[in-house]
């Protein structure tokens, strides 16, 4: 009976403040719903001063949390989950019937005030189920709110690698572009053959073509940031940085990883939750199973000329034909399902921060590697063929072709470091919120072949 | 002159043993070993009899001993680091301390002993080109006689019968051997040393080598693309000029043991040939030339009277053996207009400089930095500028007034007042051309490339 009272009415927040911590938590950026006009001007304001510089992950993250349209809808369901609880600590109206009934001269008139006893009787256990719904509806938004910004945060460094991408292929196409056009000069000036020509020419060809593509795939990229942003109209002319940021000094040390996802996960945590509620629904199923429904009715029958007629009465549906046991069956089943479930997810989480873990410090090594081994030794191939090129021992031609080489061993490191951060994000979900989905290495980042640069 | 040592390098304990001679010698002499490259004076003969010697260039005379009436010479075959030039260093195979190993100085008639000890990583055998001995003492492993294992010491005996000039190098695994520098030359003095008498004698070997730029080793495998042509393992700049006294005759003995032939030509003289590995050329076989072709595996020895006081080159002819590392696959960039396009380059490549656009005189003019132990392919100053070559490129300075054994080099040549080329400064000359031609080719006919037929079932 104090639950009675307590959950009666509707909390000031529906619930959005616990939400909020599970999330800034995770995410270190703090969700807002915006629930009147007043609060979305506000978030316009605040979306509008974020974008005013170049745009951090972070940043993205916040942006998302407060303006992706999607996620305010999903906001919406803790409303719709405090609405039920409230529903359920409220007794259903009594009933009250009268007739009146004329026989002759004869006036005969009945009253009766019927209460449902049943809901009074069950009402605390429902309001406890309906409280645990809630629960489950908050750890379920928190778990959609850590999904978003996770997959803003995996799309923005997307974003800004393919930009840089972009930045670098523009580079190999000037190296193209420089080579062809030195091949014309030389056939012009009789000392290249159409052949050497053409083949410088239709490398720079091929270039423009990847170029337009790269530069297609960027785009591609930074509309799924956008999206996610929920930005539109003036807002999409958001800036990124130039560069993404750069690899840790060191890996994070990842000893107890899997207890500690089982232990933070959202969604691990809502399907407990779930099976928690679906229990004491069986509960109250088990106990309430066979009787459909006991009312309690107070009579009170006055007829002409004669003394009124008071009394109770009861009604009960008896249990011939549905003895409930159907119900319970079904309620034993949904509990079993939501145990099941809630221990494949267990089983899952575990799996996927092994996964995670493991592609954190594959993407870190090979990103260290590309860093520190790769792109030098490209650089010190480069300083070695200027040297032969001031020798006269190799042309200007090898010489842009090695250039294109460095440039695309630069480009090879900024996905490897996309990569990790990918990679980093995801391990960030799986320890903390919710199923990264795949975590494979992107194998988009091939070295660049040698054979292309050995026909020039 | 500098840095001459004998070593003890072989106690008799070691190679005593390994050494089961015939001859039943007490120990095997001292093996002498030479550290510097620079042409070192003529070894006047202390003992044994008596001849005119040979100045051997950018290299040295092998001491001997005289034991019971043989001369006793000992070779050691090792690895070496030999300097091509300064600022490069190679990983080469040779004797006693330099490639090409010490000359060999005997006279005719003279019986000689060679030891030859192997401190190479693989049996070898030496075989003395184009002298007449013995079968069994011809040095051909595997047919005439055993390798030298690695670490063994082996004997030569036999006696020069003839006067010449001639060459060792090893017949076993011979490619890579030679390829690695191993060969030396054999001077044999006739017995009366009024026999064709000289001023000076110089004697020096060709050989090539394909070192890649930056690394130290030759690659043996190599068959024709050298990048290397030395004058006795030393390319110009490194190799020594030629002194010589203004009216001295001249013996100049080259062996060529490269895989081509070297058109060797002399500036402002005539010469002859006068001697082959075969033997002396009569005089009414010879005639008067300035170049002589040496073919793959021969020796020929010219003379001159030098009569002409100056700087005059010995070269060979072959334009690209007087250069040192170039690329060999660069294209011609003459006549490139680079206008706009240098910008381009510098923008990936920083340190980009156009060059080659009027020709490859800029790698002599611009310094710029190599790969590491790389020589500049046309180097060397002169007096009046870059002289633009390298490899087989020398200079024989013609002076009055040297003493008769002074090899010192005298320094530049000092022309007479008005005996030097000189730019004109006088009214432009008229000069008539016919008009330029269009650097396109004429469009005189079009040839049609013709399909095979008998194939249209495809």
């Amino acid at each position: 009976m104090v639950l009675l009272t307590a959950c009666a009415s509707f909390s000031p927040d529906n619930g959005f403040d616990s939400v909020k911590n599970a999330v800034n938590q995770r995410t270190s950026a703090e969700p807002r719903w915006a629930r009147t006009d007043a609060e979305r001007g506000e978030v316009r304001q605040a979306v509008t001063s974020l974008l005013g510089q170049p745009l951090t992950a972070d940043a993205a993250v916040q942006i998302a949390l407060m303006n992706n349209r999607g996620l305010q809808a999903t906001y919406s369901d803790l409303g719709i989950a405090e609405a039920d609880l409230v529903q359920a600590g409220r007794l259903p109206n009594p009933r009250f019937a009268f007739e009146r009934l004329v026989r002759g001269d004869e006036l005969e008139i009945g009253r009766a005030f019927i209460v449902n006893v049943l809901s009074l009787l069950t009402m605390p256990a429902r309001t406890q189920i309906e409280q645990r719904r809630f629960a489950v509806a908050k750890t379920r938004v928190a778990g959609e709110a850590a999904r978003v910004a996770a997959d803003t945060r995996r799309a923005w460094y997307s974003a800004v690698a393919a930009q840089e991408g972009v930045k670098y292929m523009q580079q190999v196409k000037d190296a193209a572009e420089a080579s062809a056009e030195l091949a014309q000069r030389m056939a012009r000036a009789g000392n290249f053959s159409k052949l050497d020509q053409a083949r410088e020419q239709v490398f720079y060809a091929e270039t423009t073509a990847q170029l337009a593509r790269v530069s297609q795939a960027a785009v591609a990229e930074r509309e799924n940031l956008t999206r996610l942003m929920g930005l539109w109209g003036e807002h999409i002319r958001f800036t990124l940085p130039e560069r993404l940021p750069d690899l840790p000094k060191a890996p994070q040390q990842l000893e107890q990883a899997e207890s500690d996802a089982l232990r933070q996960r959202l969604d691990v945590q809502a399907a407990m939750q779930e099976a928690e509620s679906v229990a004491s629904s069986l509960g109250l199923t088990r106990v309430t199973g066979f009787i459909s429904l006991l009312e309690v009715g107070y009579q009170h029958n006055s007829e002409t000329g004669k003394p009124p007629q008071k009394g109770f009465e009861v009604e009960l549906r008896l249990p011939i034909f549905d003895t409930g046991n159907a119900r319970v069956v079904r309620a034993q089943h949904t509990y079993m399902q939501a145990v099941e479930r809630a221990a494949e997810l267990a089983v899952r989480a575990r799996s996927e921060v092994r996964e995670a873990t493991n592609g954190y410090r594959t993407t870190y090594d090979l990103a260290r590697h590309y860093r520190d081994e790769i792109v030098p030794l490209r650089k010190r191939i480069s300083d070695e063929n200027v040297l032969r090129y001031n020798g006269m021992l190799i042309s200007v031609f090898e010489l842009l072709a090695d250039a294109r080489q460095q440039v695309a061993s630069v480009n090879a490191y900024i996905e490897a470091l996309r990569d990790f951060w990918i990679a980093d994000a995801n391990l960030r979900s799986a320890l903390t919120a919710t199923s990264p989905g795949a975590t494979t290495v992107s194998r988009r980042t091939s070295a660049p072949s040698e054979a292309t640069a050995a026909g020039h | 002159m500098t840095n001459r040592r004998n070593f003890l390098r072989t106690t008799g304990g070691m190679l005593g043993a390994a050494v089961v001679s015939k001859a039943a010698m007490g120990a095997v002499p001292e093996a002498a070993l030479q550290t510097s490259p620079q042409t070192q004076p003529p070894l006047e003969p202390s003992n044994g009899r008596p001849y005119q010697p040979v100045v051997t260039l950018n290299g040295w005379t092998l001491p001997w001993r005289m034991n019971n009436g043989w001369k006793e010479f000992h070779l050691v075959a090792e690895p070496v680091v030999r300097e091509l030039a300064p600022g490069m260093k190679t990983h080469l195979w040779g004797y006693n301390g330099q490639s090409p190993g010490p000359t060999l100085e005997c006279v005719e008639g003279d019986k000689v002993r060679i030891f030859v000890t192997n401190k190479l990583p693989e049996a070898t055998s030496i075989h003395w080109h184009g002298i007449i001995l013995p079968n069994g003492m011809d040095g051909v492993s595997g047919l005439t006689q055993p390798h030298i294992p690695v670490g063994k010491t082996f004997v030569y005996e036999f006696v020069m019968g003839k006067s010449g000039s001639f060459m060792y190098h090893p017949h076993a695994d011979e490619m890579v051997q030679m390829a690695m520098g191993m060969m030396g030359s054999i001077v044999v003095h006739p017995k009366n040393p009024k026999f064709m008498p000289v001023d000076r004698d110089f004697v020096f070997l060709l050989s090539a080598f394909m070192i890649e730029p930056g690394a130290y080793t030759p690659k043996v495998a190599e068959m024709l693309d050298f990048n290397l042509w030395t004058f006795n393992s030393r390319v110009f700049p490194g190799i020594d000029a030629m002194p010589v006294r203004l009216g001295d005759r001249v013996r100049v003995r080259i062996g060529n043991l490269t895989m081509t032939n070297h058109p060797l030509h002399i500036h402002g003289h005539h010469m002859e040939v006068t001697c082959t590995d075969g033997g002396w050329v009569p005089k009414s076989a010879r005639w008067p030339e300035t170049t002589i072709d040496i073919g793959v595996g021969q020796v020929r020895s010219f003379e001159f009277v030098a009569d002409n006081p100056g700087d005059w080159p010995l070269h060979c002819h072959k334009s690209h053996h007087t250069m040192n590392a170039m690329g060999h696959n660069v294209p011609t960039m003459i006549g490139v207009d680079h206008r706009g396009i240098a910008e381009k380059i510098m923008k990936l490549v920083p340190d980009y400089m156009v060059m080659g656009e009027r020709g490859m005189s800029d790698m002599s003019e611009m310094e710029m930095p190599l790969p590491e132990n790389t020589l500049p392919m046309m180097t060397g100053k002169g007096p009046f500028g870059p002289i633009e070559m390298g490899g087989m490129f020398t200079v024989f300075k013609i002076r009055d007034g040297l003493a008769r054994n002074d090899y010192k080099d005298p320094g530049w040549y000092k022309h007479p007042q008005g005996t030097v080329s000189y730019e004109w400064t006088g009214a432009p000359l008229a000069t008539e051309r016919a008009p330029a031609q269009a650097v396109s080719a004429p469009k005189a006919r079009e040839f049609r490339a013709v399909k095979p037929s008998g194939h249209s079932g495809h």
